[in-house]
């Protein structure tokens, strides 16, 4: 049961008749009587379990747009129904308008729209309905709250597809697909031409020269069919909110612009989010397919926390892979490391395949490097220029095992992570 | 129309809840009861002091009920207009606290043709019935003796007086007794043309605390016991009307009553209690709440740069301006050396070559600068961070 204004407007209308009275009574007397006569309008409103309610929510959403997610609503009674509604979501969901009024005939179903601007990754859900069935007089009526579970997944926003366009163009150039001459990229051997004049003579086949009778020259190709395997760190570490946003949102960013650089270069992208155990897997998935289920599986990936177990990173990528592979590894790099056994894996992963360790630097920190106003200011430079060291001193043993260590912003982890996979493959390096 | 539609879950009837849970039920009611009956019984509770059904300190419950065993019937009356005295005759009409009412009220009720009894004194009364005394008021209370011919008085031989008393000759007729040693006296007695009018100066003598002590208990008796009928007026400034009485037909109120101005029109009171209620019933209105609240699980949210911070704040309270220059130092080094192409594993020297070379500047200078004695206080380190940025400028000048 519910009283709506009107109840409380009528109660106070008492205070006009009560001048002519004495004593208490007749205000009581009147404020009883309003609210027997709010029981009965709800008493006699329509029962709230004749009122049915679907959700047609949209399956997915990216983050930062808009979606609507529908709400059909039945009338199963009898009677006319006058209704408000309460569309409940929760708050990250960014539902605009939740509240509804409508009148509904006997048997008569309506769809109504709340708009949605989710203002968080992963799963939203949304939780009961609320209706109000008002009763004839309007002083009252029933309320219930119905269970109508939905789910709009908020994928990851993507913003890095920005860096897209300029990243395939260069790749078009390695590939010699476009009309820029890149002597000496790729390493795949492509097919003989005649020998024009300008041509590398060391690239010359002397012994498809002889068998043809003419000069002829190799041309190479960048590879293609290479593995790229993503691995990225949800452990305690990614929690860590860089800007706005966690790390591992930074991490997701670059992992969906290499993926989708990789697979346009004819790669075969895999990813892995690990922390203690696998907590979303792609792999397999080539062509249009490859993306919408990368952002998919990505959209719900939280960070734990918990210590990453880099041990078990190593085997299940050895595990994974069973040929030469480009490894790139989303994490922090942090004098934690050294303890946590980053270095220890990275040395096992670069006897076989090429690795890259990506971090994502705190621009925070930079501005407190810069700090000079006071002694407060000048301290926090000081302790930021020690950060700064202890992690140049962890991408030094990196970079000495052999890996390749990208250390950017947020906003620019996922170019840079880009070119270098381009320049990696530029040099015929995977 | 389709079955799939979400609904609400029927609820079981009240009756069907009510018969799985008999004991509950029991209880509700039971409770009620106990609350209509708390309610139906009791009075409210009586705090004005001197009133006769006060039975707080400063109430004269026990006065009124000895009273009433001795068979003298007490009724207290809500206002002077509804004392409604049958016989002034074998009526005495008590007032409390006579400095409330009003000039026209005092000579309403010194027209009473009957006993009348004030607890409490004021100038107006005393003036009125000619007695010639003003009121006074003295700091302390004293036991004084009676020392006058009235009976009751010499029947109490002595009573605690003040503070008020009464001061000044009396007139022709007007006895004062139980005088304090400053002159002040608390009994003043004296015939009027219609009947005798007692004044009881110290109206505490009555009151529940204080009966019980010296002869407080016989004065009051006495004096409020003379007839087999006490009507008992305790004056609240609010009231305008006058006294009542079979045969009389008093004075007839003044057509304007001055008033204070917290004088509201009659509805007022009923009027704010039905819009209090009203409230009331507004809040039940905003307090419903439109379906449950919603559960939003959040993520933590810790900066990255906070372990950074916090060693700052640790160097800030240590004044470890040793190490944050050193920290300074290697990273300024750090800076420099791969723009002038040293690596990092040449040494030191070679560093401090290689910027002398590309500045211009001392050698002794530049080691001074980069490996000196550790900075020893805050300014120190100020002075060392500004030499640092100005070398690093200097080295990036192309």
């Amino acid at each position: 049961m519910y009283l709506t204004g009107w109840t409380a407007l009528l109660a106070a209308l008492g205070a006009v008749p009560a001048m002519w009275s004495t004593g208490r009574s007749f205000a009581w007397a009147w404020v009883l009587g309003v609210l027997a006569l709010a029981a009965i309008d709800a008493w006699i409103a329509p029962r709230a379990t004749d009122v049915g309610v679907r959700r047609n929510a949209p399956r997915a959403v990216r983050l930062t747009e808009s979606t609507t997610a529908g709400l059909e609503i039945a009338n199963l009674s009898r009677r006319r129904m006058r209704l408000s509604l309460r569309d409940a979501w929760q708050p990250s969901a960014g539902a605009g308008d939740t509240r509804h009024r409508l009148r509904l005939a006997a048997g008569e179903a309506a769809v109504l729209h709340t708009t949605l601007t989710p203002t968080r990754r992963g799963d939203r859900v949304a939780d009961r309905v609320t209706v109000r069935i008002s009763g004839p007089m309007r002083l009252a009526g029933r309320q219930r709250s119905i269970e109508a579970p939905g789910v709009v997944r908020v994928l990851p926003e993507f913003a890095s597809r920005r860096h897209l366009p300029s990243r395939l163009a260069r790749l078009r150039e390695i590939d010699g697909q476009s009309a820029v001459q890149l002597k000496g990229a790729g390493a795949e051997f492509d097919s003989l031409r005649e020998y024009v004049i300008g041509d590398d003579v060391r690239s010359l086949d002397w012994r498809a020269s002889a068998r043809r009778g003419e000069v002829l020259v190799r041309t190479y190709r960048p590879e293609r069919d290479r593995r790229v395997l993503t691995v990225l760190d949800t452990s305690r570490l990614s929690a860590a909110r860089v800007g706005d946003a966690p790390r591992l949102d930074a991490g997701i960013e670059a992992t969906l612009l290499l993926s989708a650089l990789a697979a346009r270069a004819g790669d075969r992208v895999q990813v892995t989010a690990f922390d203690r155990s696998e907590r979303a897997r792609v792999a397999g998935m080539t062509g249009p397919a490859m993306m919408p289920a990368l952002a998919d599986a990505l959209a719900t990936v939280q960070p734990a926390l918990i210590e990453p177990d880099w041990p078990a990173v190593a085997r299940l990528v050895q595990g994974r892979l069973s040929q030469r592979a480009l490894v790139v590894i989303l994490t922090t790099v942090d004098v934690s490391a050294v303890d946590s056994g980053l270095l220890d894996t990275v040395r096992a992963l670069t006897r076989e395949h090429v690795v890259v360790v990506a971090s994502v630097e705190d621009p925070e920190e930079a501005a407190m490097l810069a700090g000079r106003e006071d002694v407060t200011a000048v301290y926090g430079a000081a302790a930021a220029a020690r950060s700064a060291l202890e992690r140049d001193t962890v991408a030094m043993r990196l970079r000495q095992l052999g890996a390749e260590v990208v250390q950017a912003g947020p906003d620019d982890l996922a170019p840079a992570v880009a070119d270098r996979y381009l320049a990696l493959k530029a040099a015929g390096r995977l | 129309m389709s079955v799939d539609y979400a609904r609400a879950e029927a609820r079981p009837s009240l009756a069907r809840r009510a018969r799985r849970r008999p004991a509950l039920v029991v209880v509700a009611v039971l409770f009620v009861v106990v609350i209509v009956l708390l309610v139906w019984s009791s009075k409210p509770q009586d705090y004005t002091a001197f009133s006769p059904e006060n039975t707080a300190g400063d109430g004269a419950r026990a006065a009124a009920e000895i009273l009433r065993t001795q068979g003298v019937e007490v009724r207290k009356a809500e206002s002077l207009g509804s004392t409604r005295i049958g016989d002034p005759a074998t009526t005495t009409l008590v007032i409390a606290e006579p400095h409330l009412l009003q000039e026209f009220q005092v000579e309403a009720l010194l027209d009473y043709p009957g006993d009348l009894v004030t607890l409490g004194v004021d100038d107006a009364t005393l003036r009125l019935a000619n007695t010639g005394l003003v009121s006074t008021y003295a700091d302390a209370t004293t036991v004084s003796l009676a020392s006058c011919r009235a009976e009751d008085a010499l029947a109490a031989q002595q009573v605690e007086a003040g503070p008020w008393g009464v001061s000044g000759t009396p007139a022709q007729g007007v006895t004062t007794c139980f005088p304090t040693d400053r002159g002040a006296a608390t009994y003043v007695d004296l015939e009027r043309d219609a009947g005798r009018l007692t004044i009881l100066a110290s109206p505490e003598i009555v009151t529940n605390d204080r009966l019980a002590q010296e002869g407080n208990a016989a004065l009051t008796l006495r004096t409020l016991g003379r007839h087999p009928s006490v009507v008992w007026y305790v004056a609240d400034g609010f009231d305008s009307s006058v006294p009542t009485w079979e045969g009389g037909d008093g004075i007839a109120p003044p057509e304007a009553v001055p008033v204070s101005p917290d004088f509201l029109p009659p509805g007022t009171l009923p009027a704010a209690f039905a819009l209090g209620l009203a409230v009331l019933v507004t809040a039940m209105w905003r307090a419903r709440r439109f379906g449950p609240l919603v559960r939003e699980p959040l993520p933590v949210v810790v900066r990255a740069s906070e372990a950074t911070r916090g060693r700052a704040r640790l160097y800030r309270r240590a004044r470890a301006a040793g190490r944050a220059g050193a920290a300074m130092r290697a990273h300024a080094a750090r800076n420099i050396g791969p723009r002038l192409g040293v690596p990092r594993t040449a040494g030191a020297d070679a560093l401090v070559d290689a910027i002398c070379r590309a500045t211009g500047r001392n050698r002794a200078d530049v080691t001074d600068l980069l490996y000196g004695p550790p900075p020893a206080s805050d300014a120190d380190l100020m002075t060392l961070t500004t030499e640092l940025d100005r070398l690093e400028s200097e080295v990036h000048r192309p």
